[in-house]
Parts: C-alpha cells; sequence; structure tokens
C-alpha cells in the first residue's frame, strides 16, 4: 500500500531532524531477535526477526567433486526463497527477482578468500569437497531485508557443525572417506570475517539504515555495502535513483560505520549462546 | 549518540502478557456446540445443524436477550452505522472512491456523501465528476464515518462534517479492531500536545494538534510546506510507540489508557520504547493505574 | 539457482583443455611481479589507461537501434527493441520499464558459455537495468516496455561496463527520450595497483586469487556508471575486498575515466546523424 504525498513528507522531515517515525535516529537499528539450532535436519540454522521481517536460514552439507579449476577450494551456495507466506506479491515468480538478486549478492559477498575461506572445505584436493548450501526462507517482509539475511547467514554459519573427516583411503579410483561417527565430533566453519550487510537509504538529502517499509518507499535510492572486518566485499546500487558522488561517498562511509557496530552486537549475542539450549521457533 | 544495535536471543524473550486474574472466559472453536436449544436466535459466528446451535469461528460467546452470538478473538473489522473510521483511498471511480478501512470488502465514499469546497450545498456539476482525483487520489487518507452498511456488508462512508476529511502529516498506526474501545468521541486533541484519531477500525491517526476551522475546504488540502517541530514529532512519536506497547500486551485503547501510557513511558526516552522490556513495562504499569482508576 | 535439466544444453560435464596443459601458464604470483616491475601492461598501456575504443551504430539492422562497441579484444553487440505494451500486465504503471539481457556468447570465453542464463549474466543483467533506469526518462512512456538486449562476442575484461556504454549509444540511435549520455568503466586492484580497464586477465587477477604474503591486501573489481553532466552515478557494484580510502580513490579515478567517455561516444552519434542525412539527401 502507497503512503500519500502527506506521510511522505512527514517521514522526509522527520529523517531531516533526526527523528524518525518510531523515534529512531538515522544510524539506529530496531531491535532484533536470533535463534540458532532450530531445524534438525540441518548442520546449522539460524532464524532472524527484525520487526516486521522474519527469516529462516539452514545450511545443509553434502559431499560433492570440487571445480577443476579450482580444486582445493570448496563450493559454497546461496539460494533464496521468497515464499508466499511472506506477501502475495511472492506468489509463482513473483519474488523471483528479488531471490535471485539477494543470492548473488550475497555470494558477491562471500567470494574473497578474505571474506570465507573455501579451502577448509576441501577433503581431497582435486577429488572430493564438503558443498556447503545455504537455504534462506523469506517468512515475512518489513523492509531490510539484506541486512536481515545477512545477519542470518552469519549466525547458521556460525552454528554449522561439519562432521570431521579422520581419514580418506584411496583405492585406484575408489574414495573411501572415514568420517567421524560420534555425533558431537564436529568441526565449526570459520565465519569471523564473514560479511555483515547494511542497507542504506537516502530519503531527502540525508542517508538512513535499517528503513522500515514506510520509509523504503520514500527512498529514493539505497546503497546495499557487504563489510567484512574492515573492508568492502561487495557495494550495489539498488533502487531506481542515481546518486551524486559526494552522497555515494557518504554512504560508503555511513555503511561500513554501522556495518561493523552490527557484528559487534552479533558477537556479543552469538557469544551469549549456550549449547544445548532448547529453544522452539515456534514457542 | 545512536543507540547500541539490540540483537537478543529468542530465550531471553519477555512474556507480554499484562493480564491482573488469570480467569479465562470459555473460548468456543469452530463446530462446537453452543447449545442445543432452540429457543435461541443465530447471532454473527455462528451456525444451526440438527438444531443444535455450534460456533463457526474461535472466540468468545456474545449473548443479548435470546440472540447469541461469538465474538472472534482476531477479525476484520465489521462496520456499524456511525462508527468513525481511518482508511486510504484505494482507487478513484465513476463519481466514488473506494477506500480500503481493514474490512472485508472495501468500503465506498460517494461524491455526493463528501463536503466540496464551496459550501454544503452547492451542487455537484459534471466538472466535480472530473476534479475528484484533485481532492482525493490514491494512497490519501481520510477520516470518515460510517453511513450505512450495505447488504453485502460493505461500507459507504461519509465525510459531512468539518471533522472529517483528508488527513495531512503524521502517522498511521494499525491495530486490531477489537482493540479500540467504542467511546463518544473517537478524535482527541491530547493535553500532551498531539491530535489522535482512534478509528473503529483499527486504524489510528497521529498528529500535530489540528486547529480546528469551520471552513469546508480544509477538507482537501495537505500542508506540504509546514515543517512539524522537533518536540511535537517526538509527542507522536512516543505516542505511536505507546500504543504499540498496549497493543502488544491487548489492552483497550482509549484517551485514558493513551495517556496513561504517555505518562508511565517518560522515564525511557522514545526508541527504547522499542525494546520488548520496556514496552511490556509501559504496560503493565498502564494496566496497574487503570486498575486503580476502577478501584476508586 | 537450479538449472534447467529438460533442455539439451549440450556437453554437461567438459573442460578446458588448458587444464590438463602442464603448467604451461605462470602463477598468479608472477604475473603480479611481472606487472609490477615493467610498470606497464601486456599491452604497453600504463596502469590507468583506457583501452582505444571503437564505436559504431546501426549493426543490427532491424532493431530499433543497436551499437557496437570494441575495447580492442572485447566486443559486445546492444540492441533495443521499441516500447511496446508491458505482456500480462494488469496494474497500470505510470513509468515504462526496462528490460535488460546481457549474455556471453557460447564461444566468447575461454570456457563454453552455455545457452541457459546463469547466475553472473543474471546479475549483469540486473547491474545494467540499475544502470539505464535513471538514464531513460521513463515517465514519457508509461506502461511501455523497452527490450535491451546486450550480446558479448568475445569476453577480454571489463565487458559490462562496455555492455552499458554501448546501450546508452544504442538507446540514442534508437530515439528513446534520455536525461544524459551514460558511460561505464571498470577497474580492478589488486594490493597496491590499480588497473583501469582490466582485461579478461588482469580481471581474474584482480577478482580472485590472494597472493602470497598478504595478509590484509586489497583486490576487487569496481564497476561504476556516470551520467556525466548531471554528475550522477547511476549505477555502482563493487566485489572483492577493498578498504573505504581505497575505494574513495577509485571512485575519483573512475569518474574521470568516465567523463573522458564521453566525447568519443557524442562524436559517434554526431556521425550517426550526418551519415543518415547525407544518406537521405543523395537518395
Amino acid at each position: 500500500m502507497s503512503l500519500c504525498e502527506a506521510e511522505k513528507t512527514f517521514v522526509l522531515h522527520g529523517v531531516e531532524e533526526n527523528f524518525r517515525l518510531d523515534g529512531r535516529e538515522r544510524e539506529d537499528y530496531r531491535p532484533m531477535e536470533l535463534e540458532t539450532d532450530i531445524v534438525l535436519h540441518a548442520f546449522g540454522s539460524a532464524r532472524l526477526r527484525l520487526a516486521n521481517t522474519d527469516v529462516l536460514v539452514a545450511v545443509k552439507i553434502e559431499i560433492d567433486v570440487p571445480f577443476p579449476e579450482r580444486s582445493k577450494e570448496g563450493k559454497l551456495e546461496f539460494f533464496v526463497d521468497c515464499s508466499a507466506n511472506a506477501t502475495p506479491d511472492f506468489e509463482g515468480r513473483g519474488g523471483e527477482d528479488l531471490a535471485v538478486e539477494i543470492a548473488n549478492t550475497l555470494s558477491s559477498a562471500y567470494r574473497s578468500k578474505h571474506a570465507f575461506d573455501l579451502t577448509k572445505l576441501c577433503i581431497l584436493k582435486g577429488k572430493k569437497c564438503w558443498k556447503v548450501y545455504v537455504d534462506i526462507l523469506l517468512l515475512e517482509c518489513g523492509g531490510n531485508l539484506f541486512d536481515a539475511v545477512s545477519l542470518a547467514v552469519k549466525a547458521a554459519l556460525w552454528n554449522t557443525q561439519v562432521p570431521k573427516v579422520h581419514g580418506v583411503n584411496i583405492d585406484g579410483n575408489n574414495i573411501e572417506l572415514n568420517v567421524s561417527e560420534e555425533l558431537y565430533d564436529c568441526d565449526r566453519l570459520d565465519v569471523k570475517n564473514a560479511p555483515v550487510m547494511v542497507t542504506v537509504c537516502k530519503i531527502g538529502e540525508k542517508c538512513i539504515v535499517d528503513p522500515s517499509v514506510a520509509e523504503e518507499q520514500c527512498s529514493v535510492g539505497s546503497i546495499v555495502v557487504a563489510v567484512s572486518g574492515d573492508k568492502f566485499s561487495t557495494v550495489l546500487q539498488t533502487g531506481t535513483g542515481s546518486l551524486h558522488p559526494a552522497t555515494l561517498m557518504e554512504s560508503l562511509k555511513l555503511g561500513h560505520r554501522v556495518a561493523q557496530r552490527l557484528d559487534e552486537a552479533l558477537w556479543a549475542t552469538l557469544r551469549q549462546i549456550k549449547p544445548g539450549q532448547d529453544v522452539g521457533f515456534l514457542k | 549518540m545512536p543507540q547500541k544495535i539490540q540483537i537478543r536471543l529468542a530465550s531471553h524473550r519477555v512474556s507480554t502478557s499484562v493480564a491482573v486474574n488469570q480467569r479465562y472466559p470459555k473460548i468456543f472453536t469452530p463446530g462446537e456446540v453452543i447449545t442445543s436449544q432452540n429457543e435461541f436466535m443465530r447471532g454473527h459466528g455462528t451456525y444451526e445443524e440438527n438444531s443444535d446451535l455450534k460456533a463457526s469461528v474461535a472466540g468468545v460467546r456474545q449473548q443479548v436477550n435470546n440472540l447469541i452470538s461469538i465474538r472472534p478473538l482476531k477479525s476484520r473489522y465489521n462496520g456499524e452505522v456511525g462508527d468513525v473510521v481511518v482508511g486510504r483511498i484505494t482507487e478513484v471511480q465513476q463519481k466514488r472512491w473506494k477506500v480500503a478501512t481493514n474490512s472485508r470488502l472495501d468500503s465506498v465514499l460517494l461524491l455526493s456523501s463528501v463536503n466540496l469546497p464551496g459550501g454544503e450545498l452547492r451542487r455537484r456539476s459534471a466538472e466535480d465528476e472530473h476534479m475528484m482525483r484533485q481532492y482525493l487520489q490514491e494512497g490519501d487518507l481520510i477520516s470518515a464515518e460510517v453511513q450505512s452498511v450495505y447488504s453485502d456488508g460493505s461500507l459507504s462512508l461519509h465525510t459531512r462534517s468539518f471533522k472529517y476529511g483528508k488527513l495531512s502529516q503524521g502517522v498511521l498506526v494499525k491495530v486490531f479492531p477489537s482493540l479500540i474501545k467504542r467511546s463518544k468521541t473517537h478524535f482527541h486533541n491530547l493535553p500532551i500536545g498531539a491530535s489522535v484519531i482512534l478509528g473503529n477500525n483499527g486504524f489510528i491517526w497521529i498528529c500535530p494538534i489540528i486547529n480546528n476551522s469551520e471552513d469546508g475546504a480544509s477538507g482537501f488540502i495537505q500542508n506540504l510546506e509546514e515543517v512539524v517541530p522537533r518536540q511535537d514529532r517526538e509527542t507522536i512519536g512516543r505516542i505511536r510507540n505507546c500504543i504499540l506497547s498496549l497493543s502488544q500486551s491487548k489492552m483497550m485503547l482509549y484517551d485514558t489508557s493513551i495517556l496513561y501510557a504517555y505518562e508511565e513511558s517518560l522515564k525511557y526516552t522514545v526508541p527504547e520504547l522499542l525494546v520488548q522490556e520496556a514496552m511490556v513495562d509501559v504496560a503493565i504499569l498502564t494496566q496497574q493505574r487503570l486498575c486503580m482508576l476502577e478501584d476508586t | 539457482m537450479p538449472l534447467d535439466h529438460k533442455r539439451i544444453n549440450g556437453p554437461d560435464e567438459t573442460l578446458p583443455y588448458s587444464l590438463f596443459a602442464k603448467q604451461s601458464t605462470p602463477s598468479w604470483n608472477q604475473i603480479f611481479k611481472e606487472l609490477q616491475k615493467e610498470g606497464k601492461r601486456s599491452d604497453a598501456r600504463g596502469f590507468l589507461d583506457h583501452r582505444k575504443v571503437f564505436l559504431k551504430t546501426g549493426i543490427v539492422s532491424q532493431a530499433k537501434g543497436s551499437a557496437y562497441i570494441e575495447l580492442d579484444n572485447s566486443k559486445v553487440i546492444v540492441s533495443v527493441f521499441d516500447p511496446h505494451e508491458i505482456p500480462n500486465r494488469q496494474d497500470y504503471s505510470l513509468k515504462g520499464e526496462i528490460y535488460c539481457e546481457f549474455k556471453f556468447a557460447p564461444f566468447s570465453c575461454k570456457k563454453r558459455r552455455l545457452h541457459q542464463k546463469d547466475n553472473e549474466e543474471n546479475q549483469y543483467s540486473a547491474i545494467m537495468k540499475q544502470a539505464l533506469e535513471s538514464t531513460v526518462c521513463r515517465h514519457e512512456f508509461p506502461n511501455f516496455q523497452v527490450d535491451i538486449y546486450a550480446l558479448v562476442l568475445h569476453n577480454d575484461g571489463s565487458c559490462l561496463s562496455a555492455a552499458i556504454t554501448a546501450a546508452g549509444i544504442a538507446l540514442s540511435h534508437a530515439g528513446v527520450p534520455m536525461y544524459d549520455i551514460i558511460t561505464s568503466v571498470t577497474l580492478g586492484i589488486q594490493k597496491d595497483m590499480i588497473l583501469l580497464d582490466p582485461n579478461v586477465l588482469e580481471q581474474s587477477l584482480c577478482s580472485g586469487p590472494i597472493l602470497d604474503d598478504t595478509k590484509n591486501s586489497d583486490h576487487g573489481i569496481v564497476v561504476i556508471s556516470i551520467l556525466n553532466n548531471h554528475n550522477q552515478i547511476s549505477q555502482f557494484y563493487q566485489s572483492g575486498m577493498i578498504s573505504l580510502e581505497k575505494l574513495n580513490q577509485t571512485v575519483e579515478l573512475l569518474q574521470k575515466a568516465c567523463s573522458d567517455l564521453v566525447p568519443l561516444i557524442q562524436k559517434c552519434l554526431v556521425k550517426h546523424v550526418i551519415k543518415t542525412l547525407k544518406s537521405s539527401g543523395e537518395g
């Protein structure tokens, strides 16, 4: 449902005044809720709720053959599903463009070796590797999808347990993997530098983060930045408008600053998680 | 200074319930027999089968004399004549506007039931029909009163009073229609410096104090130049967050409850009111004050 | 994304022979060192020089507008088809839509590309659309759609930029109203080296591998599209791992490179008009 001019004006002036509709400042986030380890059949999972946006991420790991040109690396693949549960607009192929955009941005953000080291997923050079499937389900859309998805993905990868491989027996062309049978004998993935995405939305002359649905409607253009450590792993412009170079620089700076705060907040939360805690997603 | 980014764990979630006494009324589920005596009349949310009266929705039983109806816990808005509603124009048609009012069907605002600029008794000409989009266009918000209910349940609205009409700058909050308490007036100029329109349909409009002028034309003018001052903006933001706190804890919304919530919330900054603990705290304190009010 | 397996895509599991050649190709480290030592690139350009550009309009006679661009070995054809009504659409959109398709010809790269659009092509299509949306006066053809197809005949790096620049020319050749001339330039970073308009080898040097003795160095690709007279950035895309300062620096470099291309395009368009006038005068 589109807003009328007067409502947009109200939002716009609020952004200029640094006092948004719900009282937030331009750099403030809405409170979020996170839980991990909630999908039994997955190797790692997380659900993140940011206001009305709800994202469920599950990680599955399977054994695959590495790409011949990158024989020392495992594989990582993102798949986004815009469930029609989220909004009826996603029915049929409605959400496909958005899904592809999010998935492509994620794989671009995780591509650099500094962001996520795929060589750790290699089991036997050129023959066997782990393939990590990251399935992202959008359960509800309440604005600011990119940020929520990236946080949930990072939490799910953090939660992921890769079974230990004790040894490999090679007999001619046959390769036998000796995978640990112990349930808790697992490796964790290194997600220290996994990127966090921030959407910087330009409203009027100012830039804000974590736009609500109403604010997204008022925006003339936005920049999605994925920050890993203190560097950009992906920057992407979305929306229909164009930006002045000075605005671009400003939003890069803002995104960079906020992404680091966001990453810190996520780690602080992940550290609180105790293993074996029983939380129900439907509770 | 920006606020700290809050990511809480689901296991640290707080309960939003503020119920004082844990006594719940009996809740009927669809298909459940309400009564097998046939002296009762069939109301909303019920159906008759084999001379039994059964519920067709999940909810609580209400009885007026012989009429039994089941009021669902959550429903779309069922309009009644005289209700105040806030709605959004979805379509401009021949001689009428379609208005989304959170009811099952879109409501209708006829060109003949609005006060056009130039006095109440002005004749409506063909020109007015062409000008309709200039008065109200898609996306515009209006406040209106329910004039009549059509047989299919859709509502006919009117804005034939200076207090109704197009809404200007402000913010819309959506809550369940059942949380809006019916009262004599749904327009409140709160003493804290903001106006609130509590639409019976669950749409609540919060805006700076409206200075009512009985000028018929004011109903279609939006002031886009005016910048709402910071102080009003803070009040509006705080009221918005208070209403959401109350609605999260399923408390009735009316002027007193909103005012109390506002006063109780003053110990928090406005953005802090987005945090669940603060929201529940405000709701509980408001609940207590309302109980005290009842007791005295 | 899952591929469409119902259609026959030709042989599925094939590998380029070069993988089996015995270490004939130098390692990335060697290539990098070589570049650094020489101070100029394989085709004798400096690091910040753009390749020579060849432009031609009216290459596809049946399209409303078309353009051909050559950056040395990178060759791209772009054609634009008339605005036509948006198919299968119920609601009325006030602004016209742009549909972009970016495709690599099967023989354009070292490895054979499939006919099916892959993820990279999908992403490039989306970036192209983003770049062109703010260039075209979309309000002039409400409820209509303009189709733009880009086909890469030979990929020697910076193809996306070439396609966007050519699409701008093709659009003006087709007489679609536009706000400004759009130019696009790609840039690659590896360590401290900045390579403007990289070729395919340099592009993979910048995007993929991490060199030795680099703990925390920058690498990546930046693509920018600029409306020069308005000084507006209509599209920005970065991948890899780049620090904030470096990114600021590249934006400035790219701005200059983009504005350098403008006279070429103007000349090409004027030439086209003169040619048409002459031929109509003769006929």
